[in-house]
């Protein structure tokens, strides 16, 4: 990214990880338009738990999707860690994903094939890590969300909330600096709700970046701000810290 | 990443299985034919080399016919001409007329001429022909199999005379005193027996086939052969280049047409491959997309697709190249009962076929390779 207004300068510390400035998206359904995200802006400090909320439809996995570099904006610009990775070059792009993000979806997307330890380990391998270490970390990451007995598993061998607990692995693996969760919850039970948020929370104060998109109300009442999304606009952004 | 290939072509076991087994279809028939093409080379080869020296002198015919004994004398007193001898050559099956390629042939020859014709081909057992023979012969490698004969045993010749209408029969017995080496060459496939014996018998008295003239060290054999065809009347002659060339031609025709047969049935095996592909492909749509979302690059995806086309390229080769070599081999071993050889699977030919199959795997695969790598992430995992 050489053309970069921030190239060569360090992010300073109270510089926000995440930056997203004025994003616009819009589809075309058919000859119809469809502005998914009508100019959203906002920023996101280090280690921050944040929840996106709002009707169906109003732009949340689009947000997402962009911000993961899983599809271009239409207008505006994304910045991660100072780098402006919306401007990211096609062959690029993979390297971004695979450092900066880590991927949580509501259906899991695990690979059905693969053991539990083989799906936190397939994300390190494009990454070039050796085989021996990819395994450690694996292993070390399925024993922190609680799976430590559960490794040699196939998807179809477990629960909706222990398959999930294994892509939050996964999207740990890389050390991302930022997770994205699009309904991480939307699946599982109240009870498995209950050990993904924890789960969630405790990675967070450990210092993760999160972002959640969620329709559970509970799911965001527990992190550290909110934002409200309506037609593709933030309607509202309220911290925990204003709430109280 | 290999092991992400082996699992996929092992998760869709039946899939891969029908892949693999098209490919080897088309394998099996480049192997096969291939192999037949290579076995009239390697006969060709062999063969030109046993007379890379030899002028031969022919009547001046179309219909064949045969030469008078005095033409020897003649070609042999041609300048340049080092040594010149007749052959009586004749179809050992008087029934199944096929001389030349493959057919079993009696030839009469002089017996102190015998080593020079055979140039260094070693005798397994007994011995070469010797003056007043008789009903004697040296057999070849083939014949020797053909007819489970060993030395001191009795091969049956038959001759058979047009007199008006009915035809006379003679039978005659051969006792063999010599069997020679296996050569590749039609050497294999000759009974040979001493001139005069076999003139008498044929009842070609002072006859022969051909003329085969040696020109002297410094002579060069393709002027020689025009010379002799000057000097000596109503003969015409083939030089060693002249044969190379004709019989070259008619291997060129031969091998094209096995090996295009060949190549076509192999390209239906591609199409199988290209077919699986692009529905696993499309069936991990989804997988695609997770693996992009994970950071997989373009490299990654392809690497993955082609190398599982090529993985079943290289299986199905090797499957093409055992059922193949197996067939052939025992098709040899009954064929060799009848005195033929038919196919040789030459170290050249497997790595061809090999080499064949997998880069046909990868051509085929490169499309759907394509397609898999060129949605978008979004998109893919948004496939249902
Ligand atoms: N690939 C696409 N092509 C066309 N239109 C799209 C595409 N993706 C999203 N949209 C449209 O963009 C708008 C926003 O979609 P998005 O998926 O971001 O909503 P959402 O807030 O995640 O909704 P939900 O809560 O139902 O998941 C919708 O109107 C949707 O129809
Ligand atoms: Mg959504």
């Amino acid at each position: 990214m050489s053309n970069n207004e921030n190239n060569g300068k360090q992010p300073k510390n109270d510089e926000p990880i995440l930056r997203i400035m004025n994003l616009r998206k819009t589809y075309m359904q058919g000859k119809i338009p469809v502005r998914a995200l009508d100019g959203v802006s906002f920023d996101v400090k280090k280690g921050e738990f944040l929840s996106i909320v709002g009707p169906s439809g109003s732009g949340k996995s689009t947000l997402l999707s962009m911000i993961g570099l899983l599809d271009k904006p239409t207008e505006g610009s994304v910045f991660i860690d100072g780098v402006e990775i919306s401007r990211a070059k096609e062959s690029e792009a993979p390297k971004v994903r695979r450092e900066k993000i880590g991927f949580v979806f509501q259906h899991f997307n695990l690979l059905s094939t693969l053991s539990a330890m083989e799906n936190v380990d397939i994300a390190m391998r494009f990454t070039g890590v050796p085989k021996n270490k990819r395994r450690e970390r694996a292993f070390e990451l399925l024993t922190r969300v609680g799976l430590g007995d559960r490794v040699n598993h196939k998807p179809s061998e477990l629960s909706g909330g222990q398959q999930q607990r294994v892509s939050i692995a996964r999207a740990l693996a890389n050390n991302p600096a930022i997770i994205l969760a699009d309904e991480p919850t939307g699946a599982v039970d109240t009870k498995t709700r209950e050990v993904i948020v924890e789960l969630l929370r405790g990675l967070s104060e450990r210092g993760q970046t999160i972002i959640v998109v969620t329709h559970d109300m509970d799911v965001a009442q527990r992190t550290d701000r909110i934002i409200t999304m309506r037609d593709g606009m933030i309607a509202s952004d309220i911290s925990s810290g204003e709430k109280k | 990443m290999f092991d992400l290939i082996i699992r996929s072509l092992t998760q869709r076991k039946m899939r891969t299985g029908l892949t693999i087994f098209g490919i080897a279809l088309g394998i099996f028939a480049v192997v096969v034919m291939g192999g037949m093409s290579e076995h009239s080379n390697l006969t060709f080869d062999r063969s030109m080399k046993l007379t890379a020296e030899m002028i031969r002198v022919m009547p001046d015919t179309s219909l064949g016919g045969s030469l008078d004994d005095s033409k020897v004398k003649e070609v042999r007193r041609v300048p340049g001409v080092s040594d010149a001898y007749g052959l009586l050559m004749m179809p050992l099956d008087q029934e199944n007329l096929a001389m030349g390629f493959g057919g079993d042939m009696v030839v009469g020859i002089a017996p102190e001429k015998q080593r020079v014709a055979l140039k260094d081909t070693k005798l397994t057992d007994g011995r070469l022909l010797v003056e007043g023979d008789g009903n004697r012969a040296v057999i070849g490698s083939s014949i020797a199999r053909e007819f489970k004969l060993k030395v001191g045993d009795e091969l049956e010749v038959k001759s058979k005379r047009l007199q008006r209408a009915t035809s006379i029969t003679h039978v005659r017995n051969f006792t063999v005193v010599g069997i020679l080496e296996y050569t590749g060459s039609f050497y294999d496939s000759m009974v040979t027996i001493p001139l005069d014996t076999a003139q008498k018998f044929y009842e070609q008295e002072k006859k022969v086939s051909v003329v085969l003239a040696y020109a002297e060290q410094d002579a060069d054999p393709e002027d020689l052969s025009k010379r002799i065809e000057l000097s000596v009347d109503n003969v015409k002659t083939i030089s060693p280049g002249e044969l190379r060339k004709q019989v070259e031609g008619q291997l060129v025709i031969f091998s094209l047409i096995t090996v295009s047969a060949a190549v076509l049935a192999a390209l239906i095996g591609g199409l199988s491959v290209m077919n699986t592909m692009l529905m696993s492909v499309s069936e991990r749509t989804k997988e695609f997309g997770i693996l992009k979302a994970l950071g997989a690059e373009r490299k990654d995806i392809l690497f993955m697709t082609m190398g599982e086309a090529a993985l079943m390229g290289i299986i199905g080769g090797i499957f093409g190249i055992a059922i193949g070599g197996t067939l052939v081999y025992y098709l040899n071993d009954i064929l060799a009962s009848k005195g033929t050889a038919l196919f040789d699977i030459t170290p050249r030919l497997v790595v061809v076929a090999l080499l064949f199959a997998t880069i046909l795997g990868m051509v085929c695969g490169t499309y759907p390779a394509y397609r898999a790598t060129r949605m978008s992430p979004m998109e893919a995992l948004r496939y249902e």
